[in-house]
């Protein structure tokens, strides 16, 4: 059996440049472990010979959340272990302060332990910048614990930190905890203690402070702020859009091309059938999302790495906590109008765990862009190409900003509902309080890692269920009948369930290819297409949109089928995100079932008042 | 009166808490810096009600109008 390796233990204060230090001391490879239901994630990677663990960041050993108390009781464990030799708190120099008073209730628990402990007072960089120096064998005897300055992002005594950490490791007497001078003085609490050696070592918080207020001054302005926020979004959402698009492209014909190579070495028939309309078709549709989801995760880190998400949430505050949302909703909301999977992963940072649950659970109401094939299809048989004011508004688009517009505002609803329905003493709520940190540049690796990552994840995700998804609907597609899918076991399902569809004015294909959707929406044109006798519909909307046209789709059923597109959770992928981030079943099938019913129920109404 | 009556610019002392703020609220807000005695400045008021910008000593906060509402100050 391996030996379990002897371990590093990494805490420190939010914001504290803890995550770089971790990056630098691991390297990119790292195990990162969840705790289903909260957002609680354990980060372990290799340092030398041993094993570093990463805690989340927190202000104290105090939990007022589910979260929080979670994390600071896996650190009383880590603790307790004896495979744990040594504690490593990590400070922000720039905040002594606030760093130290977390950092000494670390270092009584690590006392009481009999474990092993050192400080870095990180970001180095920035006091040195303003000429502060700290005097680290001073403030060492004063705490009794080895104390290294240090610079994760400039490198500043980093080697001389690491060899250091090394001999801890190799010799933990080395870290044992000393009685310190100011405990032999007086019994004073942590938090006078941390003030009078702040005091001492600590730089003026003024001199800090002064290009964080500054830039404040202007992102924060009640005009300027809000006009650079309406910009810097307007920015994200181009991004999502316009520079995804080209990628989304690539893949598509990626796997299109591939898929065509593949089933030129095959013999024709059903296996051949499978392989281009099942894995490569249906896996395909899928990875086609992953450029979209890398983008978002690129540009949402870059917000959150240079300080700017937590201003984003603080203009955003006000209004949606009309809706029982907490300002930090606005990123998820923002995300979901992409794809519902990197929103409900966004939803992470928001810190009460009530609000958090309905911003995970109204998301997937946002017009991510699987639905806008479905739009534009729809939009293209109903509605008239016409201009108005001299071509500066046009009705198609009109019709596609209040689809888009019905989304949000069904989000919205529904927080307000959810707020009321879900258990306030099940789901407990947080103020919010919200600490804004200074502003930083960016650092590239750690985030193109985290970005490549996040493709990962939606792929190891999503893959399994989308996989086994379109085996089942190609099987009832292709038999009995060799792929004939008007005459085969599907559309007997249709023709089974076209009753229910009747109150739409839809006939059975429209009922199949409803049915279908609920997998994956964006299916919906392929599967029309398909019943149409229409190869590639997805290329030839028009083209397809003029059949339905020829067809008699009624405007009332067509306004049906949108109001139903609007609000129907038709996707499982994103079922299985909200499971794995909620970790209830109740919460994910439960809001897939629910707001199917809703869809069904508005589109009912809006064909009666329509026809 | 409480932080929530700060004018913009203004500083101002801690002095209590709301008898109805959970006790381990109120020591969260004194782990974050809102110790009894310490020294704060409002930084910015938001419109219609929306959040305050607080800075403590050497960290820059935004609390909503509940949480401010239950730390009383002197001016």
């Amino acid at each position: 059996m391996e030996q379990a390796l002897e371990r590093i233990v990494l805490v420190g204060k939010p914001n504290s440049g803890k995550s770089l230090l971790f990056n630098q001391l691991t390297g990119l490879r790292q195990k990162v472990a969840n705790f289903p239901g909260v957002t609680v994630e354990l980060k372990s990677g290799k340092f030398d010979s041993y094993e570093l663990v990463d805690f989340p960041g927190t202000y104290s050993l105090e939990a007022i959340s589910e979260d929080e108390s979670i994390a600071i009781e896996q650190l009383h464990h880590a603790m307790q272990e004896i495979n744990t030799k040594l504690i490593l708190c990590n400070l922000d120099g720039t905040k002594l302060e606030r760093s130290l008073v977390f950092a000494l209730q670390v270092q009584t628990l690590a006392k009481k332990h009999n474990k092993s402990l050192v400080f870095t007072i990180n970001m180095m960089d920035d006091l040195l910048r303003f000429g502060h120096d700290i005097d680290t064998e001073k403030m060492s005897a004063q705490l009794g614990s080895p104390i290294y300055a240090i610079s994760a992002k400039s490198l500043y005594g980093m080697s001389e930190f690491t060899e250091a950490l090394k001999t801890h490791m190799t010799h933990p007497d080395t870290a044992k905890i000393a009685a310190s001078e100011e405990e032999n003085q007086i019994q004073q609490d942590h938090m006078s203690l941390a003030k009078s050696i702040a005091a001492e070592h600590g730089i003026k918080p003024d001199i800090v402070l002064k290009k964080q207020n500054h830039l404040d001054s202007f992102l924060l302005n009640n005009i300027l702020g809000g006009f650079s926020f309406l910009l810097i979004m307007l920015f994200l959402f181009q991004s999502i859009f316009t520079w995804a698009a080209p990628l989304m492209d690539a893949v598509e014909s990626a796997v299109g091309w591939s898929g065509s190579m593949v089933v030129a070495y095959l013999p024709e028939g059903a296996f051949a059938d499978f392989v281009n309309d099942a894995i490569f078709g249906g896996v395909g549709a899928f990875l086609v999302f992953v450029p979209q989801i890398m983008v978002l995760t690129l540009i949402i880190g870059i917000l959150e790495d240079s300080g700017y998400l937590a201003r984003a949430a603080l203009i955003c505050h006000k209004p949606l906590s009309l809706f029982g949302l907490s300002g930090r909703s606005f990123i998820p909301y923002l995300s979901g109008d992409a794809c519902a999977i990197p929103a409900i992963m966004a939803a992470r940072t928001i810190e009460s765990p009530r609000k958090r649950l309905i911003t995970m659970m109204t998301v997937p109401l946002m017009s991510c862009s699987a639905r806008l094939p479905v739009y534009a299809l729809l939009i293209a048989v109903f509605v008239p190409d016409t201009q108005y004011l001299g071509g500066w508004v046009n009705l198609q688009g009109l019709v596609f900003f209040l689809l888009y517009f019905g989304g949000i505002f069904t989000a919205l609803v529904m927080s307000k509902v959810l707020n009321r329905m879900v258990d306030k003493r099940k789901q407990s709520d947080l103020p919010f309080i919200l600490e804004l940190p200074s502003y930083r540049w960016v650092n590239w690796k750690p985030l193109l890692y985290r970005t490549l990552n996040s493709a990962y994840q939606f792929i190891r995700g999503a893959a399994p269920i989308i996989f086994t998804v379109s085996l089942v609907i190609w099987v009832l597609g292709y038999f009995p009948s060799q792929g004939d899918l008007n005459s085969s076991y599907l559309a007997h399902l249709g023709q089974f369930i076209e009753p229910l569809f009747a109150p739409l004015g839809l006939d059975w294909r429209y009922a199949l290819a409803i049915l279908i959707s609920f997998l994956a929406r964006e299916v919906f044109v392929g599967v029309l297409g398909t019943l149409f006798s229409m190869d590639n519909a997805d290329e030839n909307i028009d083209g397809l949109a003029a059949q339905l046209q020829a067809d008699g789709l009624t405007a009332a059923s067509g306004i049906a089928l949108m109001a139903f597109y609007v609000i129907a959770l038709q996707c499982v992928a994103t079922v299985a995100s909200l499971k794995a981030e909620t970790g209830k079943k109740r919460y994910s099938w439960g809001v897939y079932i629910a707001y199917g019913t809703l869809a069904y129920v508005v589109s009912v109404a809006c064909y009666m008042l329509l026809s | 009166m409480t932080l929530w009556d700060l004018s913009k610019n203004a500083s101002a002392r801690v002095s209590g808490y709301s008898p109805a703020m959970h006790s381990s609220i109120q020591t969260r807000l004194q782990e974050m810096g809102f110790a009894i005695g310490a020294h704060i400045v409002c930084t910015k008021r938001s419109p219609f009600g929306g959040p305050l910008v607080i800075l403590v000593q050497d960290c820059v906060y935004s609390l909503e109008r509940s949480l401010a509402e239950g730390i009383e100050v002197k001016v």
